[in-house]
């Protein structure tokens, strides 16, 4: 088992850059996701970390050894590896006992050892009464097993998955998410997880690096990266919050829609521009001016949905910003009505990009 | 935890970079199937006899009425033919694709049936209904008119060759037209129908606009096929005492040898054939529109309601034509003592068939040589095929494109050309090809290698990639996955492109005119020499053994589900 360390990875196709200069220690047993939207580059980042494609600049190493490079790549069948694709990639021409030990006759293990691994993973997926049958038998969620099994029986240094639950319906996805959480949890692999789905890499990820346009935006644990966003690009993607640009006053106080916001987050500078994100049930709307004054906005209700466990407002500042907010039901306020909103200063976060 | 060690992970031996290699062996291949004769004919047409630069060929092309009466009579086939088929295809395709009209699978095998009838075959078979003494429908005639009546039909004529032509090239337009309106999403039409169209207004704005370029795209194939068909006019024209281009490219090479001048009237019909192939390219590119969007239903049908059985009624009339009339004469004149005597059960024999196979002398080499060549080109065309099909989906080594543009290339070299260009350039040291198999080998080759590399890329590309990566990861090489994982998933595929090669090469007949000596003569080559000598009754078994395994195969392969429509991987020739 090893770690596996990206440095200065960068991947060209012709002209486009898909994988920006890519730095990324992924600690021995850790699980990071890549999380980004779709051409954020980290299908690209997770297949040159297989070596099926080559970089254009930087390198790769699993613990201490060297396995991509712009001078040399260890092909894949040599990184001791293992992958689970979004299609899962089953063979259509063999049953699913065979898919699953195809990993142990290529490394030429006897009958015996590999009978009793494939009855060990067999039972840990709960596949036993599928192993006779082929792939083009079976449901999604057994596919996905089967894949999975397939993958964890050669006990692989790094394990990587390309969106793995991408194929499989709603209810399926939410409980493979806690699946491959508690196979990770038992076995410890270096586990690389590509998603462009923000619960998902909530639910299985020690670490989530926030990719966009090549390269990793934000790298922190699933709280840092939700409560702590550094850029516009993240507060956005994760948990979808408004950004307000306002102008700084000084390091924590910012101006905006004739109001003056205290902040928390990146120190500011005076007369800078200054994004500020705040999430949408973070702000409070009441009807009447409220008793403090402190980081209060007057603003005009453009829109209002019932939606059973809240409302969903959509209101309009005085220099013409739009926010949305979601509040308790019983706050109920008429379209074209003026509203007093509170952006609580904990709840303003500066962003550095 | 179970972790391997790394010394018993495979081997790790350094790598050998083959896939340049590989990309030379095969575009050299390649260049070498295509490009040399093609330089030939290009220097011949544009040299005298001592090899000095002229046009006089040229000159004498398009100022000779030698060769103006065959470039127009070209031309009056091939816009004639192309017309006729569109007019027929059309209704045709529609009623089989949009209509609940009965029988449309059935209608849909049997224009399948002519598809892969060999046109020459169809020409005999049409020599045997309407020759203007002998043949049956005039012998019908004749019944009713008196035996002194002029003939009704007269097949060597000009009409007579149109008409056998259109009847083996509608099937082009037929599947394109047809394909094109299966394709097209109902939905299409029923917003026109929700926003107010009614069902003449729909089909004038909506659906007959969505088919056009298909049918025009048919058009121009049709075009081409009757403009580059050997067999047909070799064998309608002849006798009328009239050439087409293709028949008076071939009558060049009859003794003396006008080699200069064949490979000019070459240099027409290969620029033309380049010309219309791009055109149906870029019509067809541009219907992508009509697929726009996402989930589709099946088309709605029209209901003919009391038409339906009218509309059966036509198609069947117009199949008489290129399979019901043909096939009984062929079956008719196998059987029968006299071939164009209607056969009784009293006079019913096998005596030709046993003729054939026993004492036709010709049969047993032509028969032997066909199965040569048949089993090698097949088994080298595949190899050739699954090897580039392989570096041009999976885009294994840089160039990758040059490989697929130079494989799918011979289909705008027409056979005739083909053969002329492959005559000049191996009857000269160092290649004396001329004379052996060798020569037929590399000129099936090339025939047939665009479709059986189609055909295998698209095999290949319903393999996902992700299929051989996960084996990769796992530990396989890149020939351990080929082996275990690609191969056994691409079997089918390869033995339909086998099949499909084989039958090919048993069509072949405008190159393998100008290619052939005594000891190299393929089936054929045989049935056209035969049809000379007038010995129908043996073109008919050996035609019918031929349509025998062609349709075997072609059911087979149609088994298959993803090797598409089988019939379309068939080329006339």
């Amino acid at each position: 088992m090893a770690s596996v360390e990206l440095r200065g990875l960068v991947k060209r196709f012709g002209s486009f850059v898909a994988v920006d200069d890519v730095s990324l220690t992924i600690d021995h047993g850790q699980l990071v996701c890549l999380l980004g939207p779709s051409g954020c580059g980290k299908t690209t980042t997770l297949r040159l970390i297989a070596g099926f494609l080559e970089p254009t600049g930087g390198e790769i190493r699993v613990g201490e050894r060297l396995v991509s490079s712009k001078a040399r790549t260890l092909p894949p069948e040599q990184r001791n590896m293992s992958m689970i694709f979004q299609s899962y990639a089953l063979w259509p021409h063999m049953t699913v006992a065979e898919n699953i030990v195809y990993g142990l006759r290529l490394r030429k293990m006897d009958r015996d050892t590999i009978a009793k691994k494939l009855a060990a993973i067999l039972a840990t997926t709960k596949l036993e009464a599928l192993a006779q049958r082929y792939p083009g038998e079976l449901s999604g969620g057994q596919q996905q097993r089967v894949a999975l099994a397939r993958a964890l029986i050669i006990g692989p240094e790094t394990l990587l998955l390309d969106e793995p639950l991408s194929n499989l319906d709603a209810n399926l996805r939410e409980e493979m998410r806690f699946e491959i959480r508690r196979l990770h949890d038992e076995y410890r692999y270096t586990t690389v997880y590509v998603t462009h789905d923000q619960s998902e890499a909530m639910t299985t990820a020690d670490l989530i690096a926030v990719m966009n346009a090549g390269k990793i935006d934000q790298l922190g644990t699933p709280e840092d990266i939700y409560a702590r966003p550094e850029s516009e690009f993240v507060a956005r993607f994760i948990g979808a919050a408004n950004v307000i640009k306002g102008t700084a006053r000084d390091e924590n106080h910012v101006t905006f829609a004739g109001a003056t916001l205290q902040v928390v987050g990146a120190k500011l500078t005076a007369g800078a521009t200054a994004p500020v994100a705040i999430r949408q049930h973070e702000i409070q709307l009441s009807t009447r001016e409220p008793s403090s004054q402190q980081n209060t906005l007057k603003a005009i209700v453009t829109r209002q949905v019932y939606l059973g466990m809240f409302r969903d407002y959509m209101v309009e500042t005085q220099d013409g910003t739009s926010l949305r907010l979601t509040t308790p039901t019983e706050t109920a306020v008429d379209k074209g009505s003026e509203v007093w909103l509170t952006l609580p200063p904990e709840c303003c976060r500066a962003l550095g990009r | 935890m179970t972790t391997l060690n790394p010394s018993t992970s495979p081997a790790r031996k350094p790598r050998i970079d083959w896939t340049r290699p590989v990309l030379w062996l095969f575009a050299a291949i390649l260049v070498l199937l295509i490009l040399l004769p093609l330089s030939w004919l290009a220097v011949y047409a544009f040299t005298d006899k001592n090899r000095h630069p002229t046009l006089q060929n040229f000159v004498t092309l398009f100022s000779n009425p030698d060769f103006l009466d065959p470039l127009l009579t070209t031309a009056i086939i091939a816009i004639t033919s192309a017309v006729i088929c569109c007019v027929v295809a059309a209704p045709l395709s529609w009623l089989v694709s949009r209509t609940d009209m009965p029988g449309r699978q059935t209608i849909r095998a049997l224009v399948t049936a002519s598809f892969v009838t060999p046109p020459f075959l169809g020409a005999v078979a049409w020599e045997l209904l309407a020759a203007p003494n002998s043949g049956l429908l005039n012998q019908l005639y004749r019944l009713f008119a008196g035996e002194d009546a002029d003939a009704l039909f007269n097949i060597y004529s000009l009409t007579g060759i149109i008409f056998v032509i259109s009847c083996y090239t509608f099937p082009f337009v037929f599947v394109l037209v047809a394909n094109a309106l299966d394709t097209m999403p109902g939905e299409l039409e029923d917003a026109s129908a929700i926003l107010g169209g009614n069902a003449w207004t729909t089909a004038r704005r909506i659906t007959i606009p969505l088919a056009l370029p298909a049918l025009v795209a048919g058009a121009l194939i049709a075009f081409l096929q009757a403009m580059t068909l050997f067999g047909s006019p070799a064998i309608l024209a002849l006798p009328a005492g009239f050439h087409t281009m293709t028949t008076k490219i071939w009558s060049l090479f009859q003794y003396p040898p006008k080699l200069e001048l064949a490979a000019a009237a070459a240099v027409p019909l290969l620029l033309l054939t380049i010309l219309l192939l791009q055109g149906q390219k870029f019509l067809l590119g541009r219907r992508g529109y009509s697929v726009i969007g996402g989930k589709y239903g099946a088309p709605r049908r029209v209901e003919l309601k009391r038409w339906r059985w009218a509309a059966l009624g036509f198609c069947l009339l117009v199949l008489l034509n290129p399979v019901f009339l043909p096939y009984f004469a062929l079956l008719n004149a196998a059987f029968s003592p006299n071939a164009t005597t209607l056969v009784t059960p009293s006079t019913l024999t096998l005596h030709n068939i046993v003729f054939v196979f026993t004492e036709l002398s010709s049969t047993q080499l032509a028969l032997k040589n066909t199965v040569i060549l048949g089993a090698s080109t097949a088994t080298i065309g595949t190899l050739l095929a699954l090897v580039i099909a392989y570096v041009t989906t999976r885009k294994v080594i840089a160039g990758h494109r040059i490989l697929g543009f130079l494989a799918t290339a011979p289909v705008a070299v027409p056979g005739i050309v083909l053969g002329v260009g492959l005559f000049l350039s191996y009857t000269r040291p160092p290649f004396v090809l001329y004379g052996t198999l060798w020569i037929l080998l590399l000129a099936f080759l090339t025939i047939n290698l665009p479709s059986a590399y189609q055909q295998l890329q698209a095999a290949f590309t319903t393999i996902h990639p992700e299929l051989e990566e996960a084996s990769r990861i796992l530990g396989a090489t890149r020939l351990q996955a080929l082996r275990q994982i690609t191969a056994p998933l691409l079997r089918t595929g390869v033995i339909a492109t086998w099949c499909f090669i084989f039958i090919g090469v048993m069509r072949e007949l405008s190159a393998a005119i100008v290619l052939f000596t005594s000891q190299t003569k393929v089936l054929s080559v045989l049935i056209y020499d035969l049809n000379e000598g007038g010995d129908l009754a043996a073109i008919a078994v050996l035609g019918i053994a031929m349509l025998v395994i062609t349709f075997a195969v072609v059911m087979a392969v149609n088994q298959i589900p993803m090797s598409g429509s089988a019939s379309a991987k068939l080329r006339n020739g």
